[in-house]
């Protein structure tokens, strides 16, 4: 569904490599993750793909269900079906949500509204006409960020770290939503993250250091390499044993 | 009761009232003509045309509470009018009020509104006034209206004044509130210049005269395609424990276009405090984006947020 081929880009500001040809695929109905630690360039793979103008010069492919969407502008891209749910997701004064989720759908129901909503576990009479400003929580706020993609029933679902700044009990419900919403859509994911958890949904995984791919395939496979590198033996011998490869419910009263 | 005419419906109606005209207490005027009035029980008015103008004395007594909202609408169906309004406003103490004021001039090319307003709310009273404009789509219209209001011991003061449908024109507004012990107001302006015909002027400067006073003033403004938009917010704080926040956002869009933003704080207590916080500028890089990542161009997104702001 997606392949990104030999893509390199530079910062604007001093040409600075900040991708440095990278490639991987992401398969159609697959959830794939997007390894790394700070500052090895998850981040910016993600808007290279959503092409959001932030950076300078560019080289190499991004193709799109075959069709090579390199130079298409971040509205195009998402007319083809490619989106992002952002990690700081933007506050709009005056915007309700209902309009929110109506800029990306323009003849939304409000059935299909409160339906989002309930997936990412809001209660939609609650939440459907509450201003998108500062009153909102920041969990509220990137739930809202997720109904917000879902409605427009993306091929491509880009998740910049949803599960940063959560805690397990969160996040762990979290992973349950994106199933969900995957189900409900039958879209692919690509999940930028820092927390081996992912793999309790993951299939596939790329992992990013200093702009260059280490490593891409099956999340366990990936993830040994991650963990090797970062020294993590403990968690090696973990995926070594396949214990992160299905899912497991974490108890919240532990 | 005057007979209401098709004609000043149709004018008002543009303007946002949607109610029918002659049920619910009003105040109207057509360019210069008293065209009907009705005031609920407890308000004492006096009204009168002038050669240039209206005038109206308007009084809530004392300790009533006007459930429903006042409207005013003052309209100007010809191209060349000039309309003069002079507004007394007394709320007598304990007294409660919500006037809702609309102004419409549709055809407005070479037109004049000119506003005169002295508010006066006493001891514990409370008016919530909300003004609403539409001035056609030439932007030919020159508007200035000047409030004054004093707030007394306990009182308070809420105001909108919203412009955003249509054009502008040139639009001069002075507000000056002054504020006696443990009184609030809270005034919010919102205007957009579509095009360079259009140039926006509002002043709105607040005194903290007495101890606990309190004061909000919110300014949203947008200049597009060559429009000019300036907002000077003052506050001066001489109550102690006054407490006064400025909060101005402006956007400016298009070639041409220019916003300009000043605050003015002063503060002569030192058990005072008045803060300010201002953002002159482009439309919020992140807010775009995420819009454009939904599927708008940015011609579509930058009309969404500013549309946002501007409710």
């Amino acid at each position: 569904m997606l392949e990104v081929k030999n893509f390199s880009i530079a910062s604007k500001e001093n040409d600075l490599i900040l991708l440095d040809n990278i490639n991987f695929k992401v398969q159609k109905g697959e959830i794939h993750c997007i390894l790394g630690k700070n500052g090895s360039g998850k981040t910016t793979v993600a808007y290279s793909i959503m092409g959001l103008d932030r950076y300078g010069k560019k080289e190499g492919k991004i193709l799109f269900e075959g069709e090579d969407i390199t130079n298409l502008e971040p509205y195009e891209r998402a007319k083809k079906g490619i989106t992002i749910a952002f990690q700081e997701p933007a506050r709009f004064e005056g915007l309700r949500v209902c309009d929110f989720l109506r800029a990306g759908k323009k003849d939304a129901t409000k059935t299909q509204m409160e339906k989002a909503l309930d997936i990412v576990g809001l209660d939609p009479a609650d939440f459907i006409d509450r201003s998108l400003d500062d009153k909102l929580s920041g969990g509220e706020r990137k739930r809202i960020e997720l109904a917000s993609v879902m409605i427009m029933k993306p091929k491509l679902m880009i998740l910049d770290e949803p599960d940063a700044s959560l805690d397990i009990i969160v996040y762990n419900e979290l992973y349950d939503i994106m199933l969900r919403m995957k189900e409900e859509l039958g879209c692919s994911i690509l999940l930028i993250t820092h927390r081996e958890e992912a793999g309790l949904i993951a299939s596939g995984a790329t992992l990013i250091s200093k702009g260059k791919v280490m490593a891409t395939g099956p999340f366990r496979c990936v993830m040994r390499k991650y963990c090797t590198s970062e020294g993590k033996r403990d968690r090696c011998i973990a995926f070594k044993k396949g214990t992160f490869s299905k899912p497991i419910l974490i108890d919240s009263k532990k | 009761m005057t007979k209401i005419s098709k004609d000043f419906i149709k004018t008002a109606k543009l303007c946002g009232i949607d109610h029918g005209l002659e049920q619910k207490g009003h105040f109207y005027v057509e360019k210069n003509k008293i065209v009907s009035e009705q005031m609920p029980k407890g308000i004492i008015s006096q009204t009168r045309e002038t050669i240039g103008g209206v005038v109206a004395e308007i009084i809530v007594q004392e300790g009533v509470k006007i459930k429903e909202p006042l409207f005013f609408c003052f309209g100007m169906k010809g191209k060349n009018d000039k309309q003069m309004i002079e507004t007394r406003l007394i709320l007598e103490e304990g007294a409660e009020i919500e006037i809702l004021a609309h102004c419409s001039f549709p055809n407005a090319y070479k037109a004049t509104h000119k506003m005169e307003a002295k508010y006066k709310i006493g001891k514990n009273a409370k008016l919530v006034y909300k003004e609403h404009h539409y001035h056609g789509t030439s932007s030919g219209i020159l508007v200035m209206p000047k409030f004054k209001v004093e707030i007394g011991e306990g009182g308070v003061f809420m105001s909108d004044f919203v412009l955003s449908k249509g054009s502008v024109g040139q639009v001069g507004i002075e507000v000056e509130i002054e504020l006696q012990k443990d009184a609030k107001s809270e005034i919010n302006s919102k205007v957009f210049g579509k095009s360079e015909k259009d140039s926006i002027s509002i002043i709105d400067k607040v005194t903290l005269r007495g101890d606990n006073s309190k004061s909000l003033v919110t300014m949203r403004a947008a200049a597009k395609d060559g429009g000019r938009v300036f907002m000077q917010g003052e506050t001066y704080a001489f109550g102690a424990n006054s407490v006064g926040h400025i909060d101005c956002q402006e956007i400016v869009s298009g070639e041409g276009s220019v916003a300009k933003a000043v605050p003015i704080v002063e503060v002569s207590n030192d058990e005072a405090r008045i803060t300010h916080e201002a953002s002159v500028g482009k439309i919020n890089q992140k807010e775009l984006e995420t819009l454009m990542t939904r599927g708008m161009n940015e011609e579509e997104a930058t009309e969404l947020i500013i549309e946002a702001m501007m409710r």
